[in-house]
């Protein structure tokens, strides 16, 4: 009988305005959390401009802002694949030896001081191919032997430094001799640098990966649960495999693009880039857990890293102190970035 | 089915068995679902309908026996397949994809090629949220597809599952068949209501196989009712024929006990031993005073919206609070945390059994003496032995099953799993109240009975209970006191020894 009743107001009035008072807060929560994450990261950046053009009046000159640009973007291009691979809720710590052993190979097949073959745009080919296959075995022992991404990785890693300690061998360092290259990534065109353009056109395809493609959309369900990916019959193997093979690919691409830089090929090019891009990721609010989080999220983080360190120099902070001074200032941007989610009941891991 | 119909079966089993090791799950289950019909499955946790759903879902291959869908034999290779033969499942967990807006999680099962993701791999985006859209209104919903399902209540993510469960058989034009397994149990009543109303258009379209604890839900929504008990199909009645007595009985294999509660109103000698004043968290709760009696069992209702459990969780110390303020046996501060709770007395089983209540991983003896060593400690250190005849001792009482306190919690059942968690906190010295949580979410009719018994013998040691019901009946059924919350105020408190509300009150109170 109370069921009739219940039934009879559920049919009319009550429960109907219920659902619609409720979707039109659903709408109003959605919109102010899709502002205010990205918002606070922009305050921050904009108020580390502010101080450091304070500080220091080259802060803010064209010169200066080229120059951050060019350090940004191999930590742009790397990020990419490291946002992707912990949106699955993994993670990538081989970047620095991927960009290490990509970079030798890539050198050596290029017209450099040891001499030997010049392949042109096959050394490119080759390079990244090296890279492809150090993520697919990532990807793939990860994937099929299931063993945590960090230990895999962490592996991977040595690995890549020793392939690139193998190929410079005993021999001299392996000099940049094409007067083309030389100096490529940090060239204006267009009023920004070479490398700083390349990294746009991978942040962009990241975007559209992410956005538009099947990859992209069951790398977030992966991150939120792979137990309904695989029992809705979702492609959750090949997708793991492929975002590992992506992640390195951009990685080789970064290590390639340091070594031009450098102008010389050495199996350390990719040091101290991954205490960059994780942290970046991470700041920019990318979910250690995976499945929530972004790539301009993570273009924010690197930026806001690389101005820090720019900002740092020029304001003339002592190099001895400059690591510490980083690290210090990291750990709190990372509990400034994890204070939304703070909760009493929360666990970190 | 023996009679000639024209239409063939939407579903048909025949003799269908499935077993893991010696174990037999399922035995020659034989049934047929006409197009149109709403058929009830029942049995206790253990009676074999997981797995005779995960066997129509394809998750499992069935060992002997047909299954035949739209008159076609089928063998079900994946959960893919049995979504391209037209049945979509609505799982007891949910298994939506949080992060993911509302159009993703319909479409996400959809062919490649077919709908909004073209032969590449490419979505187009227009197109999926034009598909959603349409799948959501043939259930009748007018949810927008770009909401994210994080922002979308239980009832509301019940609908994009069930949108989700007839879209892949739309597209491939064949009548849907929907299995709902236990959709209402974590539903507040007037989501359920909601629920029911989907439920009665799905018939239009095709048929449904509804799986629930709630015997009353099942005779109102379904017609016909199927019964399983340690894995045969034992009773396949038509509602009309069979009364929610039978049904226990049937399902459970004994009679109910209908032993309602000897009630007197509060003794004003007693002062209570958890008194909440003004109590205010802003945007959740407001002036909320609450008095929790010795002995008695204080039952809070409310719809999802009316803040209840963050007043439950404030108690224990797990949430803060704005202003007002907790006294816990005397003691009373500005801020309570959950060590100063649990060293005042207080106990809490959270809704959230899994991830908050146990510890799955460890074996169910050390979940005992997690929180309140006891007798097994000796200093700082605990001693094996002592703490396994302890929680024998405690096995024993509350008739935990089976009697093997060292495996892991995990493998327990619902019910015994809850009754673990009870025993952590009544191995406690100095227990004087507890806040249960939804206690019953998720048990059977059986386990739940026996959990109820266990609260109400602890309550009569002179425990203070404060006890956050599944239902209004299960609050008539035990509690003492009710108070009723709306929008985050009291909107009614009722002592039962002199009052009497009827269902309807206490629901006008609520909405």
């Amino acid at each position: 009988m109370v069921h009739k009743v219940l039934s009879e107001q559920g049919a009319g009035g009550i429960t109907t305005t219920a659902i619609r008072i409720r979707e039109s807060g659903i709408e109003r929560r959605a919109r102010f959390r899709g502002l205010a994450e990205p918002l606070s990261l922009l305050v921050a950046l904009a108020v580390l401009i502010g101080v450091f053009s304070l500080l220091n009046e080259r802060f803010l000159t064209a010169s200066n802002i080229q120059n951050v640009l060019t350090q940004s973007a191999i930590p742009l291009i790397v990020a990419v694949g490291a946002t992707l691979v912990i949106l699955l809720g993994s993670i990538d710590l081989s970047v620095e030896g991927v960009m290490g052993a990509t970079g030798m190979t890539w050198i050596l097949l290029s017209n450099n001081s040891r001499g030997g073959a010049d392949l042109g745009p096959w050394a490119w080919v080759i390079a990244l191919g090296v890279a492809l296959l150090l993520g697919v075995a990532s990807g793939l022992i990860f994937t099929a032997l299931k063993v945590p991404s960090f230990i895999v990785t962490l592996g991977m890693w040595y690995v890549g430094l020793g392939i690139a300690t193998m190929l410079y061998g005993t021999d001299l360092l392996p000099r940049l001799e094409d007067e083309g290259l030389k100096g490529w990534t940090s060239r204006i065109s267009l009023g920004l640098p070479n490398s700083f353009w390349v990294a746009l056109l991978v942040i962009g395809l990241g975007i559209l990966v992410l956005r538009n493609t099947r990859i992209g959309r069951v790398t977030l369900a992966i991150g939120n649960s792979e137990t309904i990916v695989r029992s809705a019959g979702l492609p959750a193997f090949p997708v793991k495999v492929a975002v590992f093979a992506i992640a390195a690919v951009l990685s080789g691409l970064g290590g390639i693009l340091a070594t031009v830089q450098l102008d010389i090929g050495s199996p350390t090019v990719g040091s101290g880039v991954l205490f960059i891009v994780i942290p970046a990721v991470v700041i920019g609010g990318t979910h250690l857990g995976g499945g929530k989080g972004g790539i301009l999220r993570t273009v924010l983080g690197v930026f806001l890293l690389t101005i820090l360190n720019n900002g740092l120099i020029l304001s003339g902070v002592e190099s001895s102190y400059q690591s510490a001074v980083t690290g210090a200032i990291l750990v709190a941007a990372i509990v400034f970035a994890a204070w939304s989610q703070r909760d009493r009941l929360r666990v970190a891991k | 089915m023996s009679d000639v119909t024209t239409t063939p079966a939407v579903l048909h089993l025949n003799n269908v068995s499935k077993s893991f090791g010696s174990n037999r799950a399922v035995r020659g289950v034989s049934l047929s679902i006409q197009p149109g019909e709403v058929i009830g499955l029942i049995g206790e946790n253990g009676a074999g309908k997981s797995t005779l759903l995960k066997i129509l879902s394809g998750n499992y291959r069935h060992d002997e026996g047909t299954i035949a869908v739209n008159g076609r034999e089928v063998q079900f290779r994946g959960p893919a397949d049995a979504l391209r033969a037209g049945i979509g499942v609505v799982h007891q967990e949910q298994s939506l994809f949080t992060n993911l807006t509302i159009a993703e999680n319909i479409e996400v099962n959809t062919p490649i090629g077919r709908g909004g993701v073209n032969r590449l791999g490419l979505y187009n985006w227009r197109r999926l949220y034009a598909d959603a859209a349409q799948a959501l209104d043939l259930i009748g919903s007018h949810l927008n597809p770009k909401t994210r399902v994080s922002d979308l209540s239980f009832v509301d993510r019940q609908m994009v599952e069930i949108a989700r469960a007839i879209r892949v058989s739309a597209a491939s034009h064949t009548t849907p068949l929907v299995i709902l397994d236990e959709p209402t149990a974590i539903l507040e009543r007037t989501e359920t209501a909601i629920l029911e109303r989907e439920i009665s258009k799905l018939r239009d379209i095709g048929s449904v196989i509804f799986v629930s604890h709630r015997l009353d839900e099942v005779m109102r929504i379904c017609d016909r009712v199927v019964v399983m008990r340690d894995g045969e199909l034992i009773a396949d009645r038509a509602v009309d024929d069979v009364t929610e007595e039978e049904l226990f009985r049937l399902m459970v294999g004994r009679e109910t006990h209908a032993a309602v509660r000897s009630r007197r109103s509060i003794d004003p000698a007693n002062s209570p031993v958890i008194s909440i004043h003004d109590l205010t968290r802003a945007g959740s709760y407001a002036d909320v005073s609450i008095d929790a009696y010795p002995g008695r069992i204080l039952a809070i209702l409310g719809t999802s919206g009316s803040g209840r459990e963050s007043v439950a969780r404030a108690i224990f110390g797990a949430e803060g609070f704005d202003s007002g303020s907790v006294s816990i046996a005397g003691y009373s501060g500005r801020q309570l945390s959950i060590k100063k709770a649990v060293a005042l007395g207080v106990g809490y089983v959270p809704a959230e059994r899994k991830t908050e209540g146990m510890v799955g991983e460890m074996p169910a003896d050390q979940n005992i003496t997690l929180t309140h060593p006891g007798s097994a400690a000796l200093g700082p250190f605990e001693l094996p032995r002592r703490r396994l005849s302890l929680a024998r001792a405690w096995f024993e009482k509350l008739d935990i099953r089976p009697r093997e306190p060292e495996h892991m919690l995990q493998d327990f059942s619902g019910g015994n799993q809850q009754k673990v968690v009870l025993a952590k906190w009544l191995n406690s010295s100095h227990l004087k109240a507890l806040v249960l949580d939804h206690p019953l979410r998720g048990l059977d009719p059986g386990a739940a009975e026996t959990v109820n018994a266990q609260i109400r013998s602890v309550c009569d040691e002179g425990t203070a209970i404060i006890l956050i019901p599944d239902t209004i009946d299960e609050a008539l059924d035990i509690a003492d006191d009710i108070v009723v919350m709306r929008d985050g105020r009291i909107s009614g408190v009722f002592d039962l020894g002199h009052d009497n509300p009827a269902t309807l009150d206490l629901l006008e109170r609520m909405l």
